[in-house]
């Protein structure tokens, strides 16, 4: 199973930057960009900062992929 | 290739670990014979290393500062690759301690069996040195910074 999100579409629909998230979660847009590319897994805080910045419920923002 | 910030300053201690092997240990290489005390120069070449440490660094984040004005605070990725390049780190110390100590010992008792042989020549080539110890951790030290730094460099490109 593979740690998946939609961090990137609900991001560009709520129109946000990867800096401007980044500067609201408290991270560096390099870690918003490792996200986004399933390179890095966050941490359940991170995850639900990001979360409740995008006021969208963590379980559809992350998800597993078989 | 874009750098950020990190990954720069990343690279800034690997070119002062070879920098520092290339201009600083051929001088321990050729006193490796010698014991501390009979090195010539030694406290001038260590206040040396210290002057162009602090040289080099003071301008090096200098201008990396100057250049990234913006101020980049460590977050839980720096944290996990941090944690990760110095466990490497840690383990390659662990273990380069664990040959130089090793090294050390099997000299020490193969010189014991010289005795026996009576060949006073190859006896005296298996002198033990502190001068000799010096130059290998200084050569391990300079081998597992770098090695150290390039995991953590590849780290911050790929995670």
């Amino acid at each position: 199973m593979i740690l998946k999100n939609n961090l990137k579409e609900v991001r560009q629909k709520k129109s946000l930057t990867q800096e401007e998230l980044a500067s609201n979660v408290g991270v560096s847009r390099q870690t918003i960009i490792s996200i986004e590319r399933y390179r890095y897994k966050p941490t359940l805080e991170l995850a639900m900062k990001i979360s409740k910045q995008l006021n969208i419920r963590i379980e559809n923002l992350f998800y597993f992929e078989e | 290739m874009s750098l950020s910030k990190k990954e720069i300053s990343i690279l800034i201690e690997i070119i002062y670990s070879i920098v520092f092997a290339l201009i600083f240990l051929p001088y321990f290489y050729e006193n490796q014979e010698k014991t501390l005390i009979l090195m010539d120069g030694l406290i001038q070449k260590i206040f040396q290393i210290i002057i162009c440490s602090v040289i080099y660094f003071s301008i090096t984040y200098s201008i990396l500062e100057v250049a990234f004005k913006k101020k980049e605070n460590l977050d839980e990725r720096d944290d996990l690759i941090n944690s990760k390049s110095y466990k490497l780190g840690y383990l390659l110390y662990e273990f380069s301690l664990f040959i130089i100590i090793g090294y050390i010992c099997s000299k020490l008792q193969n010189k014991e069996l010289l005795n026996l042989t009576g060949n006073q020549e190859l006896y005296n080539s298996f002198e033990l040195t502190d001068g000799g110890i010096v130059f290998s951790i200084l050569v391990l030290l300079a081998l597992i910074s770098i090695i150290k730094s390039l995991y953590q460099f590849y780290l911050y490109r790929t995670v």
